[in-house]
C-alpha cells in the first residue's frame, strides 16, 4: 500500500465506491426477485398491477403463474436467456418511459405463451391438433395453430378483454401492493 | 495506465449506477402513491360530498337513492297498525323506508320525534338518530358514547345534519369497510360471533348493514360524567345474548322484563320489533349460500372500463341483471313472478295475524270495561305481546318475506295462533262478564283506527309544521356555520311527506 500513488488509491477508491453503489442498486431494484418465479415479482413495477389484478381473480391463478405461460418451459437456459432479454427490454422501456398506456405482447412473447397453452392443454391441443387438416383455414393446415392464436378466440383469457395500465373490469386492486 | 482506466470506469459506472438508483427510487415512489388510497380530509370525511372528488362512481350512484322518494303511508295502507301500536309513536305516523338520501330527513319529519322547540323538550332520546348520520360516530367519538346516549332527541339538532353516507361503512384513509358505532361489536360478543375486525370480508359486507337493519331496543344505563354529575343514558342495544332469533330476543326482553310501552287500548305490557333485517336475512337461502347484502343491493356495474359496486341501495328487482342473472339461469320475468308469490303468501298470513291482534286489543279493552281484572286478563296479554312481537319481527324488515321466507311465514303463523289464543280466553271473559255479543269496531282506515286509538292527528301535524318553520331551521344555520354541513347536499331533500306536498 504504502508504494501505491495517489492515483492509485483514489483509483480503488472508487473501484470500491461503485461496488457499494452496484450493491445498493441491486437491493433497491429487488433484483434477486427476478430470478424467483413469484407473479408478485412481475409487480415490482407499477406497470403490472392491471394485469396482476385480472390474472389474479382469473381461474389461471389458481394453477399457472405469470412466468410459466410467459417464458419457454423447454429449459433453463431457454427459461434465462428469455427472462434476461425481456428483462433489458422492460428495463429500457420503464427507465426511458417508451411503454404505451395499453401494452401489446411481443410477438416473440405471444410465441412462448401459445407454446405454453398448447403444452397445459395437451388432451384438448392434440385433438385439435390431429384434425387440423379437416379446418378451413388452407392457408396454413399444418398442427394445432392453424394460423391463429389460442386467445384469438378465447379473448378473455386470463386477463380479460379491456387493456390499460391503471384500471380495468375485474380490478379490484392489487392487494400485495403496499 | 491501469489505474486510469480502473478509476475512469469506477467513476463512469458510479455516475450510471446513480441515475439508475435514482430513476428507481422515483419509480418506487410513483408505485406506492399509486398503490396508495386517497385520504378524505378528517375534519369533513362526514359530509358525503367531499368523498366524491376521489370515488366519483359511488359518490353518484349513493347519490342516486335520492330516486327511491316515493312515501308509502304504512298506516293507510295497514289500518290494522295503528289499533296495533295504539299509545306507541307508530301509530301517529308510519312509511315505508325510502333512499338512504332521506334517512335522516324522514327522521327529522316523521311525526313521531314530535315538536320539540329547544334542545331539551321532545318525546325521544337521542337514540333515535344513531342509524341516521355518520355525524353521529363523530360525535360518540367526540363527547363520548354515554354522553351521546344522554339526553332529548333534539339536543344533536344542529350537529346530526348529513344523512347516512361513506364515512358510515367506509375508513377515510384506507377507503376499506369499517363500523363506527360500538354497539355492534358489543351484540356480536354478546352472541358469541367473530366481531367485526375478525369477520371475513364477505361478512363484512353485511354487517356494515347491520349497524342498523337490526332489532335493538335503548337499554337504561346510568352513569356519571367526569364532573361527578348523575345521567342516564338510553343506549342502543342489540338483544343477541340468546341467538339471532325471535325467541331468543323474546327471551332476553321477558328476562330483564322490558316493555317498549303499555298498549292505550289493551293495557298489556308490549314489545315493538324495530327492523331485524340482518337476522332475519341469516335464516335465508342466499344467507346459506354465502351470498352478502352487498351481493344484490350493490351489485358490481361496469362504465367504460372500470368496474365498481353501484352504490344506489335499492329493491334488487330494479337491477336483476346485475343482481340476480348473475347465478340464477331462469328469465327474469320468471324470477318476478317466484318472488310475488312470495310476497302473495306472506301478505295472507301477514293480515290474518294482524286482524286477529287488533280484535284482541279491542275485546280486551272492552272485556276491562266490563269489569274484567288484571288478574283474568294476565294469560291473554301474554298471547298478545307475545304474538305481536312476532308478527312485528316477521314484517318489521320490510323484504324479509324474501330474505327469509320459511321464517316469515312460521313467525306469522305463530303469531296468529297467539292473537288466537288470547281472542279464546276473551270470549270467556267477555262472556262471564256479560257480553256474549261483542263485535270490535271497525278499523278497516287509517282515519277509523286512529281515532279509536286516540291519535289527534291534525295537532299533530300542525305543531310539527311549526317546528319545521322554526327549530329545524335554525339546526341548519347552525350546522352550516359550524361547518357540518353544505347545505346544498339538502337539495330537494324535503318536499315530501305523509302529511304535506
Amino acid at each position: 500500500m504504502k508504494n501505491m500513488s495517489a492515483l492509485q488509491k483514489i483509483a480503488i477508491f472508487a473501484f470500491l465506491v461503485a461496488i457499494g453503489f452496484a450493491i445498493y442498486l441491486i437491493i433497491t431494484a429487488k433484483a434477486f426477485s427476478y430470478l424467483s418465479k413469484d407473479p408478485k415479482a412481475c409487480i415490482n413495477c407499477h406497470v403490472m398491477n392491471t394485469s396482476y389484478a385480472t390474472w389474479q381473480h382469473s381461474s389461471h391463478a389458481q394453477r399457472a403463474t405469470c412466468v410459466e405461460c410467459h417464458l419457454p418451459t423447454d429449459g433453463v437456459v431457454n427459461k434465462y436467456m428469455a427472462k434476461a432479454r425481456d428483462g433489458f427490454n422492460h428495463t429500457v422501456a420503464f427507465t426511458l418511459n417508451t411503454y404505451d398506456h395499453a401494452m401489446r405482447i411481443s410477438d416473440d412473447g405471444a410465441k412462448r405463451v401459445q407454446a405454453n397453452c398448447i403444452s397445459c392443454h395437451n388432451s384438448v391441443t392434440s385433438t385439435i391438433g390431429a384434425n387440423a387438416d379437416k379446418y378451413h383455414n388452407f392457408d396454413d393446415a399444418s398442427g394445432v395453430e392453424n394460423g391463429r392464436k389460442c386467445w384469438s378466440c378465447h379473448r378473455d383469457v386470463p386477463h380479460g378483454r379491456v387493456r390499460g395500465i391503471t384500471t380495468v373490469p375485474n380490478n379490484l386492486g392489487v392487494k400485495e401492493v403496499k | 495506465m491501469k489505474y486510469k482506466l480502473l478509476l475512469a470506469g469506477s467513476l463512469a459506472a458510479i455516475g450510471f449506477i446513480s441515475l439508475m438508483v435514482s430513476s428507481v427510487n422515483a419509480r418506487e415512489a410513483e408505485r406506492v402513491e399509486l398503490a396508495t388510497a386517497p385520504i378524505v380530509a378528517e375534519a369533513s370525511k362526514n359530509k358525503s360530498e367531499e368523498w366524491s372528488r376521489y370515488y366519483p362512481r359511488q359518490y353518484s350512484s349513493w347519490k342516486k337513492t335520492k330516486e327511491g322518494d316515493e312515501i308509502k303511508d304504512m298506516l293507510k295502507d295497514k289500518s290494522q297498525l295503528a289499533i296495533l301500536w295504539a299509545g306507541y309513536g307508530f301509530s301517529k305516523d308510519y312509511n315505508a323506508p325510502r333512499g338512504h338520501y332521506y334517512a335522516l330527513q324522514d327522521n327529522v319529519n316523521s311525526l313521531r320525534t314530535g315538536d320539540p322547540v329547544d334542545a331539551k323538550s321532545g318525546p325521544m332520546p337521542t337514540a333515535c338518530w344513531t342509524c341516521k348520520s355518520p355525524d353521529v360516530p363523530r360525535i360518540i367519538e367526540r363527547d363520548g358514547e354515554l354522553e351521546y346516549f344522554t339526553g332529548k332527541w333534539a339536543k344533536y339538532g344542529s350537529e346530526i345534519v348529513n344523512s347516512i353516507g361513506c364515512a358510515d361503512c367506509h375508513d377515510n384513509k384506507t377507503g376499506v369497510l369499517s363500523v363506527r358505532r360500538p354497539h355492534l361489536d358489543r351484540a356480536l360478543i354478546s352472541a358469541g360471533l367473530p366481531t367485526f375486525a375478525d369477520s371475513t370480508h364477505q361478512e363484512k359486507r353485511n354487517l356494515v348493514c347491520a349497524q342498523c337493519h337490526v332489532e335493538y331496543y335503548f337499554k337504561k344505563t346510568e352513569w356519571t360524567d367526569k364532573d361527578g354529575v348523575a345521567k342516564v343514558a338510553k343506549v342502543v342495544t342489540l338483544p343477541w345474548a340468546n341467538g339471532l332469533t325471535a325467541e331468543g330476543a323474546e327471551k332476553y326482553y321477558n328476562d330483564i322484563g322490558f316493555s317498549d310501552w303499555t298498549h292505550k287500548l289493551s293495557k298489556t305490557p308490549m314489545l315493538k320489533t324495530q327492523h331485524p333485517g340482518y337476522e332475519l336475512f341469516k335464516t335465508g337461502i342466499h344467507a346459506q349460500k354465502g351470498v352478502s347484502c352487498a351481493d344484490c343491493h350493490m351489485p358490481y356495474t361496469q362504465e367504460g372500463a372500470v368496474k365498481y359496486s353501484d352504490h344506489q341501495l335499492q329493491n334488487p328487482l330494479n337491477t336483476m341483471d346485475r343482481s340476480c342473472m348473475t347465478c340464477h339461469r331462469e328469465s327474469e320475468k320468471t324470477l318476478e313472478e317466484i318472488v310475488h308469490r312470495k310476497y302473495e303468501r306472506k301478505d295472507q298470513l301477514h293480515e290474518l295475524a294482524m286482524d286477529n291482534l287488533a280484535k284482541a286489543h279491542l275485546e280486551t279493552a272492552k272485556a276491562m270495561e266490563a269489569g274484567a281484572s288484571d288478574e283474568e286478563l294476565k294469560a291473554i296479554r301474554e298471547h298478545i305481546r307475545s304474538g305481536q312481537w312476532k308478527w312485528d319481527y316477521a314484517v318489521a324488515s320490510h323484504p324479509a318475506f324474501f330474505h327469509a321466507p320459511e321464517e316469515t311465514l312460521r313467525l306469522l303463523a305463530v303469531a296468529n295462533e297467539s292473537a288466537m289464543n288470547a281472542r279464546l280466553g276473551l270470549v270467556a271473559v267477555l262472556a262471564k262478564h256479560g257480553v256474549t255479543d261483542y263485535i270490535a269496531p271497525d278499523f278497516s282506515t287509517k282515519e277509523k283506527a286512529q281515532k279509536l286509538s286516540g291519535v289527534p292527528l291534525e295537532n299533530l301535524v300542525a305543531a310539527k309544521l311549526k317546528f319545521k318553520a322554526t327549530l329545524e331551521q335554525e339546526w341548519y344555520k347552525t350546522a352550516v356555520k359550524n361547518g357540518n354541513l353544505n347545505m346544498e347536499s339538502r337539495k330537494d331533500v324535503d318536499v315530501k311527506s305523509s302529511f304535506y306536498r
